[in-house]
């Protein structure tokens, strides 16, 4: 008998239908929200920056009316932190139709990288996380090699929940990567002291794009 | 207890170093969990759905398993089986001979240690790059991990300096625990990008869709499985969960229950190889699915531990582990939760101990985040000795003893009373310091000295 078959004839638990089984699922889930931590309340995208900049994450967020104003905000941060006018583009296609005169980009990675520029789909409330699809447009060591990740993150795209963030990718294809970003590496493995840039990014910089049309 | 057992605990009872290590870390996590905990009035009811999602799983684990491994296969995974740790360990060497791999990234996983692949990997000749920064640790010391979260606690700061100004290439000042974290992310920078293969393991597999979750702070696991071009994923069987959905829930209890964050910095659900046009991603995706002992558990009455997150919140908790520490367990798993799977790994003739080590207190089941009943999993092992035969003879007598004295009322009754000017003897403003019979409790703490009647006398006085 093949390792397979030994592991599923001993374990049992194949034989029920599958509808009853996706019934009682479902009905897991129906008790999620009444029993989540009350973290959303307001507008998400208000909660969400409230949440990314808070004490917790500690990222650092800044306002822009546009997606034209993200070129200037990337420099003022770049400025504000003596880096050089060098930063590694994600290949999307909203942030390659921006004006980047002034600075100097490039769409290649470097081991040690000093800082890169990306555009995340969407963004979650809840936990302040930045959520990544990898594909064409997004390599996913864009947001893991650079020493500084600065993210253009959307009011209209946040959404509130974990839960929106799994009903939204029900609905797609899965990407070889779905990755949640919470904040700037950390570690917390010498004597429970937490430190920033572990491997990954020591600094996480969100580029919040103010909502064009804001309710009146 | 035996020999071997009660040597580990005298060595680690007698190092100062050690319980300083480990306060300072379980002491931080304790604290930030019930920060946690306490702003999340629904963590009880969730808890309660924590546990269910666990145990439909389990209870249907032949379906999920199907489900999985269909999904991951059309998402071009390549599912293996393997039942016990020696396919597992054959079958990652096979795959990296396969790939022609000379050297192999991995992160942290408690599978891989329990299936003992860090030493597969060695005997192969294959080089083995720990990329988690306390698994690095642990590697440069030629040490084993004393933690399931923190697997270096058991070194201090000055430990951790000194090894690295040996063996770091270019450790710089170590003047920090900043300056250490540095010098391990200039050693570690370019050997994840040589890799050839990648090693995780898996926080949860998702049936439905045949992705693969991990979970870091630091973003290790996601340079070990993104440049090589092989990622293999170790995982155990149980870590099933129906879809994405379900998984979030388990997410926001995990993560809170280990170190009292909302959710981990890097939280990556990987599903197939790199697909065509992807700018980066490995080019073969391989998941090992491993049993290792998890189908006996289901039937010998332990599937309540296969609900097991790997928080580490259970030995955060322990009054015996914050004694002790990891190492002198002699399991891969410490604490309440390896009392629990240590006799199911390694035979409950060799670790019995464990059992035993374990004041009952039940902070352990208060804190655990799917509320395993570990108290009384412990007890069952207990129960399994006696009746195996396999309790040491002085115990043995000595339970016998007490029995008949047990049995006999009137018998007990006297010997207290006979007894208990006796032990008073030894005391001196009410602590006993030294006493024969007594010396494994008085060697490392004072015992309290006795009231002058015992309890029954106090009683009939009252009555009369």
């Amino acid at each position: 008998m093949s390792a397979r078959d030994a592991i599923l004839a001993a374990v049992g638990g194949a034989s029920r239908p599958k509808a009853d089984l996706a019934r009682e699922a479902a009905a897991l889930l129906d008790r999620v929200p009444g029993l989540r931590p009350d973290r959303v309340t307001g507008d998400p995208a208000e909660a969400f920056l409230a949440r990314v900049a808070g004490a917790a994450i500690g990222a650092t967020a800044t306002r822009v009316a546009a997606l034209s104003d993200v070129p200037g905000a990337v420099r003022a941060y770049l400025d504000g932190h003596n880096l050089s006018p060098t930063v590694t583009l994600q290949p999307h296609p909203k942030l390659g139709e921006l004006d980047w005169s002034g600075l100097d980009t490039h769409s290649a990675i470097a081991v040690d990288e000093a800082a890169s520029v990306l555009i995340a789909p969407y963004a979650v409330a809840e936990t302040g996380s930045l959520v990544f699809r990898s594909g064409p447009d997004m390599p996913v060591l864009f947001a893991f090699l650079p020493l500084h990740c600065l993210v253009v993150v959307e009011a209209a795209s946040v959404v509130a929940w974990l839960e929106d963030c799994a009903g939204i990718e029900a609905k797609r294809a899965a990407p070889r990567n779905l990755n949640l970003i919470t904040g700037a590496s950390g570690t917390t493995d010498i004597e429970g002291a937490l430190v920033r840039g572990a491997h990954g990014p020591a600094s996480l910089h969100v580029i919040f794009v103010e909502p064009s049309n804001p309710e009146p | 207890m035996t020999a071997a057992f009660s040597a580990r605990v005298d060595k680690a009872l007698a190092d100062p170093t050690l319980k300083v290590a480990i306060d300072r870390t379980t002491g931080t996590a304790r604290t930030k969990r019930a920060a946690a905990v306490a702003a999340w009035p629904q963590f009880e009811a969730a808890r309660d759905l924590g546990r269910d999602i666990k145990d439909h799983v389990i209870a249907n684990l032949g379906f999920y398993l199907a489900e999985f491994e269909c999904n991951a296969k059309a998402s071009g995974a390549q599912v293996h089986w393997a039942r016990t740790a020696e396919e597992a360990c054959a079958t990652v060497v096979g795959i990296c001979r396969g790939a022609g791999a000379k050297s192999v990234t991995r992160a942290k996983s408690m599978l891989g240690e329990e299936i003992g692949l860090p030493h597969a990997l060695d005997d192969a000749g294959i080089e083995r790059v720990e990329t988690d920064l306390a698994e690095h640790i642990v590697q440069l010391a030629g040490d084993r991990p004393s933690h399931i979260v923190w697997p270096a606690l058991h070194k201090t700061r000055e430990q951790v300096g000194e090894l690295f100004r040996r063996l770091h290439a270019d450790p710089g000042a170590l003047d920090s625990v900043e300056a250490m974290v540095g010098s391990a992310r200039r050693q570690l920078r370019q050997k994840f990008m040589r890799a050839d293969v990648g090693i995780s393991g898996a926080n949860f597999l998702i049936a439905d869709t045949g992705a693969v979750c991990t979970v870091t702070n630091e973003g290790n696991a996601e340079l070990t499985t993104t440049p090589p071009r092989v990622h293999i994923v170790t995982a155990g069987i149980e870590k099933l969960v129906p879809s994405l959905e379900h998984a979030m829930t388990l997410l926001r209890l995990l993560v809170r229950s280990a170190t009292g964050a909302e959710l981990t910095q890097y939280t990556t659900f990987h599903c197939g190889p790199r697909r065509p046009g992807d700018a980066d991603g490995p080019e073969a995706f391989h998941i090992v699915l491993v049993d290792n002992g998890r189908t006996r558990m289901l039937a010998d009455g332990l599937a309540d531990m296969l609900r097991c997150l790997r928080c580490g919140a259970c030995l955060n908790h322990c009054v015996v582990y914050r004694q002790i520490g990891g190492h002198a367990y002699g399991g891969v798993y410490p604490g309440p939760m390896g009392s629990v799977l240590t006799p199911v790994l390694d035979g409950l003739a060799e670790s019995q101990d464990l059992p035993r080590a374990c004041t009952l207190n039940g902070q352990c089941q208060e804190v655990c985040p799917v509320k395993i009943p570990l108290p009384t999993l412990l007890r069952g092992w207990r129960d399994r000795a006696w009746r195996e035969g396999l309790e040491p003879t002085v115990s043995r007598v000595g339970i016998g003893v007490w029995r008949i004295f047990a049995l006999r009322p009137w018998l007990y009754r006297l010997a207290t009373r006979l007894a208990l000017p006796m032990i008073r003897l030894f005391a001196r403003r009410g602590w006993i310091a030294s006493m024969p019979l007594a010396g494994g409790w008085t060697r490392h703490r004072d015992f309290p000295a006795p009231a002058r009647r015992s309890f029954m006398d106090q009683i009939e006085r009252t009555r009369r």
